[in-house]
């Protein structure tokens, strides 16, 4: 007979009474009590827990001390096990972590993958390993699927009440509750309801607000208390209620069931290796798991029936990372605050109760570990007595008012909200304290909760408008345990975070702080920091913003760095840090890696792989890996077949072309290659792009500056000019701007004179149909000063004759486009332009009335060609004495001539005679040198 | 009596409810409560099941138990309560119940307003009694303040901040000593106040800035914030229950046709999200759309289609009604109207059709009317 026939039957005719017949709901009723005693008669002892549960840690710990078993089987990933003898080098809360980048068996595009599970110290799960981990022959083994199968099964699981988290009000809060960033989280006992209705029928008639307070006020302080047989018998029937209310579209079932198949295949074969007794185990799963009514479940069922299903072939990189009580509460969907509270409840119960809870030795952070009790005999198993009966019938008992409690709550909270801002006294204590305890009498308990206190706090303290950041309900959640954040401890870090803590040594920081620190580098007076600044710059790039922030310094190509300042965020980065832990071993290693991804990207351009070989040469030093990253630029280069990279990929390659001729005496290889191969694939290029209307004039100017700046390097290349010649005599473009552009560049090969561009210009001006468009030929000249800055003085009188000719509705419009172009793309010719212009126009408004623009000067009188008298005195001596040296240079460049006879000094020439008179010392000198030589 | 009312007061329209539940509570009351402060949430919040009552006590106010706790425990306290909120949230609807629920008097009410003296809130004077008599108390007006502290009851300030600042300060004496003294009398001169009296005041949370409360009263009193109800679900509840309320009141027989009131809501809820996210003054009505709009828009739809129409609401009368309650500024609210006819509800009547359709006529004829 089961030992819950009495309760059976009661429930039965409850059922009966309420709706008239046998049906379903006799049925679910029937089956809870089942499902109870079920997991009692099994074989192995089962142990439900929720997640988050005081009670359920107190319990845990009451039933470790009394019972000691041998082996603990654990719902947890079971590849995760060897990151749990890390747990003690960090301080709680934290999150193990799986990591998988490289795919293989998952659709392309899914990953990174990321699973997270949460720790902390308040939990059943924690009481469990550390039990079992700090006492000899006691094994943990997890049992549940590992992390590749839970994203095999991810498609059909669906997010659940995690995906709706609460949203943070706060950016402080947001940061916190972002620590696990994306990833999916799993945790041991998720228990609540599957479906909406049943969740908002509870709260309603619960009259709470959300389901942490339910849980509290139903569950976890009718329990807390509780003997072990009650605790276990009441969460298997919560886990059964929620089990057999469910709705029957949810997929989850689906998974969970799996899972239980999973666990419990692995019990078995556990057993069937190890030969442990089962009287000897414990198993701690979730209470909705307790219940399972698959066929696999219980030892008693067939050992092959299930066979596991094999794991991708994807690598998991396992880690540990901080995590807070925010990002849990974010994760999984509970209210806000309600982790801390139930770390404080636990804390305060297991002090109450006189209970040591469990704790890893050497574990960071918290309170020194208490010293273990004395180990009692183990308890025998005795068969469990029906406890629900008498748990369903009566009452919870409930605690009566702590009175002390209560007032150091409302003095301390008033103390706390004064430091925000508000203008809280003594007496808003004295009101918190009596409307708490109203508050929880209106709502039927003696003792008020957290939450009530938090409700009675709000109405007595906050006014219309919160004063600083933080308002009354969020200093309620920071008084009542505030977020705990957690940090992994030195040798829990992987190699990579261990390195950086290592080599940032010499800084004197503490990297465990979560506050911003501030550090000064004297880079001349202390060499020795250089290593160290260079990290800080690898990181910069590496980690995401307010890792570390250079305040004072800057790192580009061809710069020393003197001193620096930054702002360093290690600890509150530590996850980030971990993360790149996954990637490699350095940072160094890291940061070429991602370099080499970045250029073979498949949507890489020649700007970017430039781009990652500056970041190369300024970050890592070095030509190797430049001269790698170069040669796929190259490739890039000659692969590409759009021209819109053109103004970066000209602008870094100047810089990088400067800096290596700065640096040594040779240019590395591929940056020969890169210019020859530009200087043909922009030749080629170069006709269609004048004429096409999708590329820009800012793009054909920059093609045009790289064919003529890089061409004196192109030609000792190898290149032909011909090429060019070719190009643009080919170009025949019809967009105003891309007319001036070409001209601009025949003038520069040669093609044609100024005086014709003048002339065109006027042309142009002149003709009043084309007036409207000569906006766009200016717009044309100044981006040809790019690649012609000889030009300049021809775009200022061109400007000029525009501004004094042009009719104001055609120059007006203009203009502000005239601006943002000077501005936004070619902000380095803007002093070319001012110059130029300082030069032409007069200087002082005297000036001006006389000015006449240089354009419109009668032009001088060409000098005769031979008129130019040779000066005299030491110089033009040595020059006629020796003549062959002149003879030879001048037959070389094929000029022909002979050498005049020198008709003596012009009256012009007296001041430079004077000169040379005054100090001949320096031309004595000179005379003296071929006799020296 | 009701029947000679043109609006019963609260304590009045559910008297026999307020009895009955008086005949029933046996939980502790604080002061001279008429209530327990249970029976006052079950009065405003309406019974259930699972409150094992012989009879069902309707819902009266909607929104937040948590409100309605805070409020009732704040009035046990100490401490005056001010409830803030937008317009139309229900503020003074919530204060009337609870005077009802807790002393049987909802109607010592004093209006703020730019006018509003002293005297209002402490006494006046009988001037022809204090000529032929002296002053004496005979002769002296109490305010409903003054009445309340007498009787030991609740007395109300609507619309607190629309007083000056230090007419809002005559309070601080009254909720701090709880007297007020009569300095022109030599005798009898102090009024002090009897257990049981608290103030529920109300601030219209659009008015902050206009006459802000000074930091000695926002610490006599307590703050709860109603805020404006934006599930579909409730709001639908408030509009039948007070819409159903008026039409008793006016004696209409009128059906109020569930698609109609959809069209209303939905109504509500675009112009409210089309509100949030404009980034000016001229981009928003000038209404707050809350869900006291939402009544006074439905209560002239009904009252046009019974004494104009055919004695059946019609999605045309209702649009009327929305454009009339809603376009105040005559460019600017018009232009937004057009705009969320044109954007919203034409796109919206050719895909649903329906009321839609006549909904979208409706209005665009109100509007060109207007324009």
């Amino acid at each position: 007979m089961s030992t819950f026939e009495a309760l059976r039957g009661q429930l039965l005719d409850a059922a009966e009474a309420f709706s008239g017949g046998r049906d379903a709901l006799s049925e679910i009723l029937a089956g809870m009590v089942d499902d109870v005693d079920r997991m009692l008669r099994e074989e192995l002892e089962i142990f439900p827990v929720c997640h988050h549960s005081p009670a359920s840690a107190l319990a845990m710990t009451r039933r470790l001390r009394e019972r000691r078993p041998k082996v603990v089987y654990l719902e947890l990933c079971e590849d995760m096990r060897p990151l749990l003898d890390e747990l003690r080098n960090c301080r709680l809360p934290v999150a193990l972590q799986a990591f998988a980048t490289r795919l293989d068996g998952f659709p392309p595009g899914s990953g990174p993958l990321s699973v997270v599970a949460p720790v902390t110290e308040a939990s059943a799960e924690y009481q469990a390993i550390a039990y079992a981990l700090d006492t000899p022959g006691v094994e943990l083994v997890l049992v549940d699927r590992s992390v590749d199968h839970v994203f095999q099964w991810l498609p059909r699981e669906q997010a659940g009440p995690a995906a709706a988290g609460e949203s943070a009000d706060e950016p402080e809060q947001e940061e916190e509750a972002a620590l696990h960033g994306d990833a999916v989280g799993v945790e041991i006992g998720d228990l609540r309801p599957r479906f909406a209705e049943l969740e908002a029928h509870l709260l309603h008639h619960g009259k709470v607000r959300h389901w942490s307070e339910w849980w509290d006020q139903y569950v976890e302080q009718p329990l807390t208390g509780a003997d072990y047989d009650t605790y276990r018998q009441a969460m298997a029937l919560i886990g059964s209620l929620f089990r057999r209310l469910r709705p029957s579209s949810d997929d989850r079932p689906a998974v969970d069931e799996e899972r239980e198949r999973y666990m419990w295949t692995r019990i078995r074969e556990h057993l069937a290796e190890s030969g442990a007794d089962p009287a000897d185990c414990l198993y701690v799963c979730g209470a909705f798991h307790a219940v399972s009514r698959v066929a696999e479940s219980g030892l008693a069922a067939g050992a092959a029936s299930y066979a596991v299903t094999p794991r991708t072939a994807t690598r998991w990189l396992y880690g540990l990372i901080p995590s807070s009580h925010s990002a849990v509460e974010a994760q999984f969907g509970l209210a806000q605050g309600s982790v801390s509270i139930a770390a404080a409840t636990w804390a305060k119960a297991a002090e109450r109760g006189g209970l040591k809870p469990y704790r890893l030795q050497g574990q960071k952070g918290g309170r020194t570990r208490s010293k273990a009790a004395k180990p009692a005999p183990p308890a025998a198993r005795e068969p469990a007595a029906d406890r629900l009966s008498g748990f369903l019938a009566t009452p919870p008992e409930l605690d009566g008012l702590d009175e002390d409690e209560l007032r150091g709550w409302c003095v301390d909270i008033v103390r706390l909200a004064r430091r925000n801002g508000y203008l809280a006294s003594t007496a808003d204590a004295i009101a918190v304290f009596e409307t708490s305890i109203l508050l929880a009498g209106l709502r039927g308990r003696a003792r008020p909760t957290p939450y009530d206190f938090q409700d009675a706090a709000v109405t007595c303290i906050e006014k219309d408008v919160v004063p600083g950041r933080r308002d009354v309900r969020r200093l309620c959640e920071i008084l009542l345990g505030g977020d705990r954040i957690g940090q992994v401890g030195y040798d829990a870090l992987p190699p990579l975070a261990r390195d950086v803590y290592d080599r940032l040594e010499p800084l004197e920081i503490d990297p465990g702080r979560r506050t911003q620190q501030r550090v000064l580098l004297d880079l001349v007076a202390d060499p020795g920091l250089v290593p160290c600044s260079d990290l800080l710059w690898r990181l910069r790039y590496l980690l995401p913003d307010g890792a570390v922030r250079p305040i004072m310094g800057t790192r580009r190509l061809g710069e020393r760095p003197i001193q620096e300042s930054w702002d360093l965020a290690i600890g509150r980065h530590q996850r980030s840090i971990i993360e790149l832990g996954y990637e490699g071993v350095t940072v160094e290693q890291v940061l070429e890696q991602r370099l080499r991804r970045k250029v073979r990207e498949p949507r890489a351009t020649a700007g970017d792989a430039l781009a990652a070989v500056e970041d190369a040469v300024v970050y890592l030093g070095g030509r190797r890996l430049a001269d790698e990253l170069g040669e796929r630029a190259v490739e890039l280069l000659a692969a590409e077949r759009t021209v819109d990279d053109a103004p970066e990929v000209l602008r870094r390659i100047r810089r990088l072309l400067a800096h290596y001729r700065a640096a040594g005496p040779d240019l590395p290889a591929w940056c020969e290659a890169f210019v020859t191969a530009g200087y043909a694939h922009y030749c080629t290029l170069l006709p269609t792009a004048l004429t096409d209307d999708d590329t820009g004039v800012r793009q054909v100017g920059a093609m045009l500056g790289f064919l003529f700046s890089m061409e004196s390097l192109a030609l000792s290349l190898g290149c032909e000019r011909a090429q060019l010649e070719l190009a643009v005599r080919q170009s025949h473009p019809e967009a105003p701007a891309k007319v001036a552009l070409l001209w601009a560049a025949e003038t520069q090969l040669g093609l044609l004179p100024r005086q014709e561009l003048r002339a065109r210009c006027e042309e142009l001006l002149g003709n009043p149909l084309v007036v409207p468009a000569f906006p766009l030929y200016l717009s044309g000249f100044v981006q040809a000063l790019e690649p012609v800055p000889g030009l300049a003085p021809f775009v200022v009188e061109v400007l000029s004759k525009a501004f004094a000719r042009l009719p104001d509705p055609v120059l007006l419009p203009w203009l502000p486009t005239l601006i943002t172009t000077l501005r936004r793309q070619v902000p380095e010719l803007v002093p070319v332009l001012v110059r130029e212009a300082g030069r032409t126009f007069p200087g002082g408004l005297t000036e001006l009335d006389a000015w006449v623009p240089p354009w419109e000067r009668p032009a001088a009188p060409a000098r005769p060609a031979r008129g130019a008298p040779a000066p005299g005195g030491p110089v033009t001596g040595l020059l006629v004495r020796h003549p062959q040296a002149c003879d030879a240079v001048a037959a070389l460049l094929g000029c022909s001539g002979g050498w005049a006879a020198g008709d003596g000094p012009e009256p012009r020439d007296t001041q430079v005679k004077e000169l040379l008179a005054r100090h001949p010392a320096t031309a004595g000198a000179v005379a003296a040198l071929p006799a020296g030589l | 009596m009701t029947n000679e009312m043109l609006r019963a007061p609260a304590e009045v329209k559910y008297a026999e409810e307020l009895d009955w539940l008086e005949s029933i509570d046996d939980g502790p009351k604080p002061f001279s409560w008429r209530l327990s402060p249970r029976m006052v949430r079950l009065f405003v919040l309406g019974s259930e099941r699972s409150d094992g009552l012989d009879r069902e006590i309707p819902q009266k106010w909607f929104g937040d138990r948590g409100f309605v706790e805070r409020s009732i425990v704040t009035l046990a306290s100490d401490r005056g309560l001010l409830l803030i909120g937008d317009p139309g949230t229900g503020k003074s609807w919530l204060a009337e119940l609870l005077s009802a629920a807790i002393c049987r008097n909802s109607t010592l009410v004093v209006q703020g307003t730019a006018g509003t003296t002293e005297d209002h809130i402490k006494y006046s004077w009988n001037v022809s009694t204090v000529i032929a008599k002296g002053q004496s108390r005979e002769s002296m007006i109490p305010s409903p303040i003054m009445t309340a502290m007498e009787q030991g009851v609740i007395g109300r300030f609507e619309e607190l901040t629309r007083s000056t600042s230090d007419v809002q300060d005559a309070l601080i004496s009254i909720l701090s000593e709880k007297y007020v003294s009569i300095p022109e009398l030599d005798t009898d001169n102090t009024v002090f106040a009897k257990p049981g009296f608290s103030i529920i005041a109300t601030a219209n949370s659009r008015d902050r800035g206009v006459n802000d409360l000074s930091s000695a009263l926002k610490r006599r009193f307590n703050f709860v914030r109603i805020p404006v109800v934006t599930s579909k679900a409730s709001e639908a509840e408030i509009v039948r229950f007070r819409t159903t309320e008026l039409l008793r009141r006016h004696r209409i027989e009128l059906d109020l046709p569930p698609t109609l009131l959809d069209i209303l809501l939905q109504s509500f809820a675009d112009l409210r999200a089309a509100a949030a996210s404009a980034t000016s003054e001229d981009e928003k009505l000038e209404s707050a759309l809350s869900t006291a709009e939402q009544i006074g828009v439905l209560e002239d739809a009904i009252l046009h289609s019974h004494f104009f129409g055919d004695r059946a609401l019609r999605a045309e009368t209702l649009a009327g009604a929305l454009v009339g309650s809603l376009a105040r500024r005559a460019p600017e609210d018009l232009a937004i109207l057009n705009k969320y006819w044109h954007g919203v509800v034409e796109p919206r009547s050719k895909k649903d059709g329906g009321e839609w359709t006549d909904f979208l006529e409706g209005g665009r004829q109100a509007i060109s009317t207007l324009s």
